[in-house]
Formats: structure tokens, sequence, C-alpha cells
């Protein structure tokens, strides 16, 4: 009855290649065409490329949007991480472990701009933004707070975190979600136990919620790391387009201008690649930073 | 057992695999036989064109847009009635350039391509040698009146490279001020002339009215620059001028009258002309706040009726006035900005796409074209105004450019050669920024003229 090697890498095969292959497909090959592209001087509109070696890097390093770029980038990573960890963390207790009779109802709306697409969410809150008819200056007028009215998008200062506020909204409900996960599984009895010790709520929270449910939190920070590293183009194209001036410009966004709009398709692929190696160096330092041992109680 | 199962599935998913495979080389080969079958038709239609007849397939790439596509629709229905034996093939859309774009990346380009909207670019085109030489063909074609086609057009088709034609100037456009001219009666207010006029016009509707008169969108900063700037470089200095400021040449950006131009803009904002909320808006939200009269004035081109067509509110009338931001006693500035119509280098059926081009520049479709897109078509002495379906505010442009006096006509060249071409896009990018920096008052003209010189000479390694 024990399997031999062959079956065993029989098997293996069967269950890895399929996803390999798609893998192979539609991540490595693009990863390499961007790669090779970025090694020529093209227009991305014709057959015409002449291969310039690292002149687009030479570049990368002289342009002075990239630095604002990289910085914009950054800004929604820690203002993202911190905004939906903690909002998440919060109503994934509060639903799970207050006995809320209404909680599969907030687990539906909290979850609800999870499946709305990202330019309907920029579209709908640029009007919650509009200087004249817009929800927040109107509320600001309502409360006497005249004076903080401000166009929101239009603003050097504020536009940038104007646009990480939708960011995080619509990014509360699957990271919600994944925890409840985590909370449900954590036997109850081990709250009993730490109850009748003594233990107050925030105790329990910190020695108990918080460690045992570690894993789901370091997934949560990591792919919220990798998506506003890569994702974030699509909401500043649509509310901002990389405006006021570069106030809001992302990597992503001023990559799609460079190669789209100013016909510099390899100048656009070496931006790619930039963004590929600063999103692997953010999470290699995230792995060492999270790593912790896991808790067993 | 277990071992007939692993190999059950394994093979089942060979063939899984292969059928994929199959299924998208499948897919392929559709494409490619699609493709090879128009060599094909072109050589037929190259030798029947050769022997005077013209047939086989002409495949057409028009981009959808504030224009629309009734008048191609007219025109192509047209054509297959004249020419029988061509079977048209219409790309179309508002995104067609990116979904063309593989065909010409992979030198299997249509055969006629209108050049407009985003993703497209004539100067790029050109240089990568997309375009057909048709200066030979062109120079022989007339008009129904026996005027040569080429001294017909409104704005001459660009001859490059010593005289070379690399396509016709099918869209007249251009960029002005729009502005409500039922309201403006109504209130009793003057259409401006020149600079001056445009300042009172605008501090006496903030009075009244109570609203900041001017807006653009800050989101597409080259509103303004092709609204405004442009025309204000022209009338200070002419071609020579606004074409040495667009291209980056140093000492047009440390010229005096540079810095007037950018005084005019700087008076603009410091009398408080300019909605403070313009650097969030997109272009529609901007022309919306227009329509609602939160403002007075927008700089847009001709497509702006057409465009917000469906969000016009009764009773306003579109009115335009070429940008005023020429002195008192001088002419208003209009840049045309062609929108062209071209062969590929790579057609495959040139003789057609000939045809095509020399069916559509003719009197009825120059009507047609101004009555259904809201522009003008590139030709002189179209006579609009018996016309009842073309909008009034057309009519008036169509007289005032057909009889020069109140205003002049400024040509504005991009640079072929490729170094240059690359200073004109990072100059454009970097006006568009400044735009920002100065209508938002957070620096003034002198700033904005030092740090285009600044760039300027960056670029040009000065």
């Amino acid at each position: 009855m024990v399997q031999s090697k062959k079956q065993k890498y029989l098997f293996l095969s069967f269950c890895l290649l399929p996803t390999f292959i798609v893998f192979c497909i539609f991540t490595v090959y693009p990863m390499l065409g961007g790669l090779y592209f970025s090694f020529f001087d093209w227009s991305g509109t014709s057959s015409v490329k002449e291969f310039i070696g690292l002149d687009n890097y030479k570049q990368l390093l002289n342009d002075s949007v990239i630095p604002k770029a990289i910085l914009n980038d950054y800004f929604f990573v820690f203002v993202k991480v911190f905004g939906i960890m903690i909002l998440s963390l919060f109503f994934a207790v509060a639903l799970t472990q207050l006995r809320i009779k209404e909680a599969p109802f907030y687990r539906i709306v909290f979850f609800f701009p999870n499946i709305m697409s990202v330019v309907v969410i920029g579209i709908l809150w640029q009007f919650i933004y509009d200087p004249n008819i817009g929800i927040v200056n109107s509320l600001l007028k309502a409360i006497g707070l005249e004076q903080w009215a401000k166009p929101w998008l239009g603003d050097m200062t504020w536009a940038l975190p104007s646009i990480a506020i939708p960011a995080i909204w619509a990014g509360i409900g699957l990271f919600m979600l994944l925890l409840m996960g985590g909370i449900t599984s954590i036997s109850k009895s081990l709250y009993e136990a730490a109850e009748i010790d003594g233990a107050s709520e925030w105790q329990q929270f910190w020695k108990i919620t918080v460690p045992l449910i570690w894993p789901q939190i370091k997934t949560s920070i990591i792919y919220i790391v990798i998506t506003s590293l890569n994702g974030s183009f699509v909401l500043v194209q649509v509310m901002t387009g990389g405006g006021p001036g570069i106030a809001t410009e992302v990597l992503g966004s001023y990559l799609y201008q460079r190669a789209f709009e100013d016909f510099k398709f390899g100048y656009g692929a070496a931006i790619g690649v930039l963004i590929l190696v600063i999103s692997l160096l953010t999470v290699i330092i995230l792995q060492f930073i999270l790593k912790k041992e896991k808790v067993e109680y | 057992m277990k071992n007939s199962v692993y190999k059950k599935s394994w093979l089942f998913l060979l063939a899984a695999l292969l059928l994929f495979v199959l299924a998208a080389c499948t897919n392929d080969t559709t494409s490619e036989d699609t493709e090879t079958e128009q060599p094909e038709t072109t050589d037929e239609g190259t030798e029947e064109a050769g022997s005077g007849e013209i047939s086989g397939q002409l495949e057409i790439q028009y981009f959808v847009g504030g224009y629309g596509d009734e008048w191609w629709k007219t025109v192509i229905e047209d054509f297959k009635k004249a020419y029988p034996d061509v079977e048209v093939i219409e790309h179309a859309g508002p995104d067609i350039n990116t979904e063309m774009n593989t065909r010409w990346i992979s030198n299997d380009p249509p055969d006629v391509v209108y050049i407009d909207g985003n993703g497209s670019s004539e100067t790029q085109m050109i240089s990568e040698g997309q375009l057909m030489d048709i200066s030979e063909w062109a120079k022989g074609i007339t008009m129904e009146n026996g005027t040569p086609l080429l001294d017909s057009f409104i704005s001459p088709a660009e001859e490059l490279d010593g005289g070379k034609i690399y396509s016709l100037p099918l869209v007249f456009d251009t960029w002005g001020v729009w502005y409500d001219g039922n309201w403006f009666e109504e209130q009793g207010w003057e259409a401006p002339t020149d600079f001056d006029s445009w300042i009172e016009s605008m501090k006496t509707i903030k009075e009244e009215a109570g609203i900041a008169p001017f807006i653009t969108t800050g989101q597409y900063a080259q509103y303004f620059q092709r609204g405004v700037l442009y025309p204000a470089f022209a009338a200070a200095g002419g071609e020579e001028l606004l074409n040495n400021l667009s291209n980056g040449v140093v000492e047009a950006w440390e010229s005096e009258e540079a810095l007037e131009v950018m005084k005019k803009v700087e008076k603009i904002v410091d009398e408080g002309l300019v909605d403070e909320g313009f650097a969030a808006y997109s272009h529609t939200q901007s022309q919306m706040n227009f329509l609602l009269h939160k403002n007075a004035y927008i700089p847009v081109g001709f497509w702006l009726p057409n465009e917000m067509i469906n969000d016009t509110p009764e009773g306003f009338e579109y009115s335009f006035v070429p940008t005023p931001m020429n002195d008192s006693g001088n002419p208003m500035a209009l840049i045309p900005d062609i929108r062209p119509v071209a062969i590929a280098q790579e057609a495959d059926n040139p003789e057609a796409a000939k045809a095509f081009l020399e069916f559509i520049f003719t009197e009825k479709y120059a009507q047609a074209f101004a009555e259904s897109t809201g522009a003008i078509m590139n030709l002189k002495n179209i006579d609009l105004s018996a016309n009842n379906n073309v909008p009034s505010f057309l009519k008036g442009i169509n007289e005032m450019i057909n009889n020069p006096g109140a205003i002049q006509i400024y040509e504005r060249n991009t640079p072929v050669d490729a170094k240059e071409q690359e200073i004109n896009v990072e100059i454009t990018n970097e006006i568009k920024l400044q735009i920002v920096e100065i209508l938002m008052g957070r620096i003034d003209a002198e700033e904005f003229v030092q740090r285009m010189t600044n760039k300027a000479k960056e670029l040009r390694g000065s």
C-alpha cells in the first residue's frame, strides 16, 4: 500500500503543474517581458525599438517625480495598514465577542465595499469630496465649521489623505472576515479560564485573542502592503489623476502616464521593475519584522 | 488499482491541458486566417487598382469621441455605394487606439486611420514610419470646383522633411472660451474681445452673480495649456514664440513676452476669478459646473456641446469666443487643433484608401460634418450660414475663420525629430505641473517662467 516515489511525484505534478503553468503564462512571462522592454527605447505603439541598455534606469535615478511617488506609495502603505488593521480588528472583535444581535447584517454591510468596483468607489468618493455639492463640505457648513470646508481633492496637503480614506473604507470588510474566522476558532474555555483568573477584557484581548490570531494578522498586513504598493494606482487615477501637480502621484499612476500618455513604454517598464523590486524588498523586511513564534495554549 | 487511478487522472489532466492549448491555438488560427486573407484581397485590390478599379477589403480605424460616429457611418455607407466592390471593415470606438495597438506593433495596421483621442499621436506615427508619404498623390487631387485639395484647407497639410505629406487635416477644431449666450444676454454682460475686457467682464460677473467666473480642469491641465496659454503665447509673439515655448527653447522662456503672458494669468488669479476647487475637477466635472452656472467661462474645444449634450440645461446657449488673451486693438489668436486622417505605410489596400480619402473631402460631407459633430471640417469657403442644422456658434466661428480680421490663425508645429519630440513631451508635462501651481496662487509669473527656463535648460543640457 506504500506509494512508490514515482506515484508520489506523479500525484504532486498533478496537483501543482496546472497552477505552475498558469503562473508562468500570466505572471512570469509578463514579468520577464516587462524586464526585457525596460532595456529599450520603445513607444509601445510600433515595432520600432532601440536597445539602450540601462539608460531607462539611469533616467529613473534622475527623475524628480520618482522619490515623491515612492513616498506617496509608502504613505498609503502605512495609513492603510494601520487604518485597516485597527478598524477591522475592532469590528471583528465586536461582532464576535460582544454578542450583537445584528452581527450578520453588519458583516454584510462591512463587506459590501469589497464587492464594488474600485472605479465606482473612486467616483462615489469624488462626489463625496466635491467642493460644491459634496457631503463633506455640506456637513462642515451645517455644523458651523465652514472655514474647514475645502476642495479636498484639489488641495496639495489634503488630496493624499483624502484618497487614503476610501482606500481604508474599501479594505476593512475582507480583513474583518479573515480575523473573525481566526477569533471564532479560539476555544471559549480559554476566555472562561482567564475570566475566572480575574483577567479583564482588555487583558483577554492582548493575551489571548491577538497571539492566537497572529497568523491572520500577519497575512492581512502583508496582503495590505502588497495591494497598496501595486493597487493604489486605480483610486489615484480615478480620483485625482496624480494631481494636483504631483501631490498624489504614485509609482503606478506615473508608470501609466509615461507608458501610455507620453509613449515611453520602455521607461514605463523600468518603473514597473522598480515597483516589483520595492514590493519584494518591503515584503522581505516585513516578514522579518513580523516573525514571531506561533502561540498555542 | 490506485496506480490506474493516478494514471487516468494524469492522462485526464494532460488531455485537459492539450484541449486548452488547442482551443487557444484555434482562436489564434482563426485570427491568423482572417489576417492572412487580407494580403490576398490586397493583392487583388492592388492589381485591380492598377487596372483602374478599386476593390478588395478596406480597413478603417476611427476614434469615437466628442464628435460621435454619425458622420463616419454616413460617409462609409455612401462610399460603399460608390465603390460596391470594396468591402469596408470598420474599427471604431472610444478605446480603438488601444484596441488596435497590437495590429500596429505587428506591422499589420488598417488601411486608413483617423488620428484622434488618447493613445494616438501623429508625430509619433510619422517618426516611427507608420504613415505613408502621400505627397505626390495629394498634389494631384482636386475638389469639385477644380481647386487643388491642398489649397482648399483652412489649416494647411503639414509638410515635413522637405515637403513630404503624411496626413490630410480632416477636422478643424480649436480651443477657446465658452459662455452661455442666453445668460449673458439676460444679465446684460458683454462677451470679451481682448484681455482687458475679459478681466472687466469676469469682475462684473463675480460681483453680480457672486461666483468665481473662471473654471478649468486641474486634473487635465492641458485644457488650460491649450485653451488659454497657447492662444496667449501666439497673440504675444506669433507662431515663432508659440512653437519655441512649447518646444522648450530656453531663450523663448527667458523672453519678455513669455513673462507678460504669465503676468496676465497671475492677474486672473490675484483678482480671485478662478474657481478655487478647479484642481479637484476632471474635465467633465468642470464642464458640469459651467453648465450649472457655478462659473461663467471655461476653456474647451469645439466638442463641448456634443460631449455635454445630455446634461445641457434647457435655455443654455453655447457661445464661443477665441480666448481673449490678446492686447486691446490686436486680433484674437486661434490655434487650430487639427485631427488628421492618414494611410498606413503598411496598408494592404492603399488604392482603396486613397479613393476613400478623396471621397470624403467634399462640400457635402463638410456640411454633414458641421451638422453632426458641432465642429468644422478643415475646408475653406464652406457656407454654413444657410444650413439650419448647424449650431449658431459654429456658423459664427466659421464666418470668422473664412473672413479673418478680428482673429488671427496661428499654426502650432510639433517637431518630428525624436530628441526634439522628447523635449516637447517633457516641457508639456512641466507646463501642466506649473499651471496648477500658478492657478492655485502658489507661485507668481516670475517663478513660473523661471521654473520653465530651468526645465528647458536641463532638457537641452545648457
